[in-house]
């Protein structure tokens, strides 16, 4: 009784979702030459990840090191970012004038497409690796600044009343008062942060090369190999739950 | 300053000599003649690293791009050509031409698989960043093609002629596409267009876009045409999207194509490392061009490490069996070639400077630029005459040489600006 209930209510709605797809998937692969169907696609998957970790050559080497390959450069560009980003946030939420001085730039900077900051970063650091870390580091770092500046703004005038009653110093107020107030907002620029960090990876290494999964969708795309785009598209899909999920935890640890 | 460094033909060709009598004289001694026919590139590159031009690099970095005509490097490296020379090649995949020319200018990539055009382009700072280049060796003859979508073929446009009526009859966009601004696909695309009078610029909408996007874009009919190496060209007859118009041989026979391409900083303080890679590359090019060995070749660079490609889309084309989509076969004899008894591999200063009378043709260029100087300046003769000379390859006597191409016009180098200045279809 207990099971059919929960079967009704949390497992038969996504197992709908799935087959749906699937068949929405068939269907369309039934009608063009070029797009190969799921069974296909599942055949390809399963030789591919029967052997994830060789390496042949430095230009042919298994689906795992280049998902791990990736996951490291959004890992250093995120970290970065979060490093930098969620200080500054503290700062323009906290202090007017810095808000008011930086807001122009950020809301001009914010909306430019990822992709457009790889020249530049070419450029400046003169190596195609550094560039695309530095790609992951500017589009993750604005949800970043914005969320927690946005926290620190929201926070009740009363907090800081009853801060100021008692005589708080700054670091008091920013550790039992501030951080505690605004790790939500922070949590929530860090997951869409992180989202944006691995969409952006895939399309930076397409233009870079080297290992990751970026460049692999590439060279299958110089193949025309399509069930391997595909999987990369199941791939890069299903990291990006796995990192998103992580996240989600972390942040219910912080919530009060 | 480099310069004294760096060893001049005359003495660098006194000092070979020595060492080929050294090793007569070991010969006379050991009394064994044969051995000299059994062993002499072993001992002779051995006596090469072990003496003072050495390469000054061990590993040497080298970008490709997936393409049948990168075969000498891959070939080069798999056979291990280049460790009879003292170095190791490490190849490089690269994503794009605008990839390739980013690393080779940040030092990322030593060397690289490159266009022609692309290296003198960047030289001049069009198509990228001014910086100095050098071409150490031309890789690849022959072997691009220029393929038309099976659109036109349905309206009966197969040739260059029909196409051009097609062009003034019917008023619509004509897309046609190339790898890269400067490079050679689009130099070629350009003058078989403008043969038929089609002026490229204008007529018709040329853009850059990657191969592969090339044939899905002609996939959903958003492509007239385009110009590319193999095996893309092959592959649009193979996937019934287009078939193949005019190869680059009909447009001008033994055209140059890829070089063998570095920043001139490099050449300039890894003479030995330029060298060494020049021998290994002309060795494997050797290879290459025996015809008995073309099968495996072809099934080596399917790899995916390499092109990444279907074999049987290489191996046709590669062996010089060309059939062009319409339902004629032929043999061309002016398959894709890597060495032909190395007039592929010399470094013509002509082949270098009419990338330039079309790049001013085209108006990239705003002004005649001093083409002898620069071809001097980017094709480095004198390495390649030491190299080739160590491993007995043959080197023509004329810096220059004679072509003449489709619309039958001669090119030999002599009078660059005044033939640059020639053409009827032009940039305005």
């Amino acid at each position: 009784m207990k099971f059919r209930r929960y079967f009704g209510e949390h497992l038969f709605p996504p197992m709908l979702g799935a087959a749906l797809f699937l068949v929405v998937w068939m269907i369309l692969a039934q009608s063009s030459e070029a797009l190969p169907g799921p069974m296909k696609t599942l055949d390809s998957a399963i030789a591919l990840f029967s052997d994830p970790f060789y390496q042949k050559t430095p230009n042919d080497q298994g689906i795992g090191w280049n998902i791990l390959n990736s996951l490291g450069r959004v890992g250093v560009g995120f970290g970065l970012a979060a490093l930098i980003g969620i200080p500054l946030g503290f700062i323009v939420g906290r202090i007017q004038f810095i808000d008011k001085m930086t807001s122009p730039i950020i809301s001009m900077l914010r909306p430019v497409s990822p992709l457009a900051w790889l020249p530049i970063g070419l450029l400046v650091f003169k190596a195609a690796n550094p560039a695309a870390i530095w790609v992951i580091f500017i589009s993750s770092i604005w949800p970043m600044i914005i969320n927690t500046a946005m926290g620190v703004r929201q926070l009740p005038q009363d907090y800081m009343n009853v801060a100021r009653v008692l005589n708080l110093s700054e670091w008091k107020i920013f550790t039992k008062i501030l951080f505690p107030a605004v790790m939500p907002y922070m949590l929530t620029g860090i997951r869409l942060a992180v989202g944006t960090a691995w969409l952006v990876i895939v399309a930076a290494e397409m233009l870079t090369g080297g290992v990751g999964i970026g460049f692999w969708v590439w060279d299958e795309w110089n193949n025309l190999n399509v069930e391997h785009i595909i999987i990369a598209i199941f791939v890069v899909g299903i990291v990006g739950l796995l990192l998103e999920m992580l996240l989600v935890r972390i942040a219910k640890r912080f919530s009060y | 300053m480099e310069a004294s460094k760096i060893i001049t033909s005359e003495n660098f060709v006194s000092e070979q000599n020595s060492r080929r009598d050294f090793m007569k004289q070991t010969g006379a001694i050991l009394g064994a003649a044969g051995i000299m026919s059994m062993v002499p590139m072993g001992t002779r590159a051995a006596a090469w690293a072990a003496g003072s031009d050495a390469p000054e690099l061990k590993e040497v970095k080298v970008g490709f791009i997936p393409l049948t005509d990168c075969a000498s490097l891959v070939i080069a490296s798999v056979m291990k050509f280049d460790e009879k020379y003292g170095i190791k090649i490490v190849l490089s995949k690269e994503a794009s031409w605008a990839g390739v020319r980013d690393k080779l200018a940040n030092g990322e990539l030593h060397a690289a698989h490159v266009l022609y055009g692309l290296v003198y382009g960047v030289h001049l700072g069009i198509g990228g960043q001014k910086k100095d280049m050098s071409v150490l060796m031309t890789l690849s003859n022959n072997g691009q093609a220029i393929t038309l979508s099976s659109q036109l073929k349905d309206k009966g446009v197969t040739t260059g002629g029909a196409l051009k009526k097609l062009v003034d009859a019917e008023k619509r966009d004509y897309t046609f596409a190339q790898t890269f601004p400067t490079g050679t696909h689009a130099m070629w695309l350009y003058y078989w267009l403008a043969s038929h009078d089609i002026n490229p610029l204008s007529d018709v909408k040329t853009i850059t876009v990657p191969p592969p996007q090339m044939v899905a874009n002609m996939r959903v009919g958003n492509m007239d045409g385009f110009c590319v190496g193999e095996p893309w060209n092959n592959r649009a007859i193979y996937d019934k999207v287009g078939f193949t118009a005019a190869t680059t041989q009909d447009i001008w026979k033994d055209h140059p194509e890829k070089v063998l391409g570095c920043t001139a900083e490099f050449s300039q303080k890894y003479p030995n490392t330029s060298r060494a890679l020049i021998m290994a590359v002309l060795e494997a090019s050797k290879y290459i061009d025996e015809m008995s060995n073309r099968r495996k070749v072809a099934e080596i660079i399917a790899d995916k490490s390499y092109v990444n490609c279907p074999l049987e889309v290489i191996d046709q084309r590669l062996e010089g069996k060309y059939e062009d989509g319409l339902g004629k076969k032929w043999n061309d004899p002016n398959y894709m070639k890597f060495y032909n008894d190395g007039a592929v591999n010399f470094p013509y200063l002509s082949d270098g400077m009419w990338f330039l009378t079309q790049h001013k043709r085209w108006g990239m260029l705003k002004e005649d630029p001093d083409y002898l100087a620069v071809a001097k300046k980017i094709n480095q003769i004198d390495l390649y005459k030491q190299a080739a000379s160590q491993v007995k390859v043959p080197v023509p006597k004329d810096v220059m040489r004679t072509s003449k191409l489709m619309d039958g016009t001669v090119w030999d180098g002599k009078d660059p600006k005044k033939y640059a200045a020639s053409f009827k279809v032009r940039a305005s």
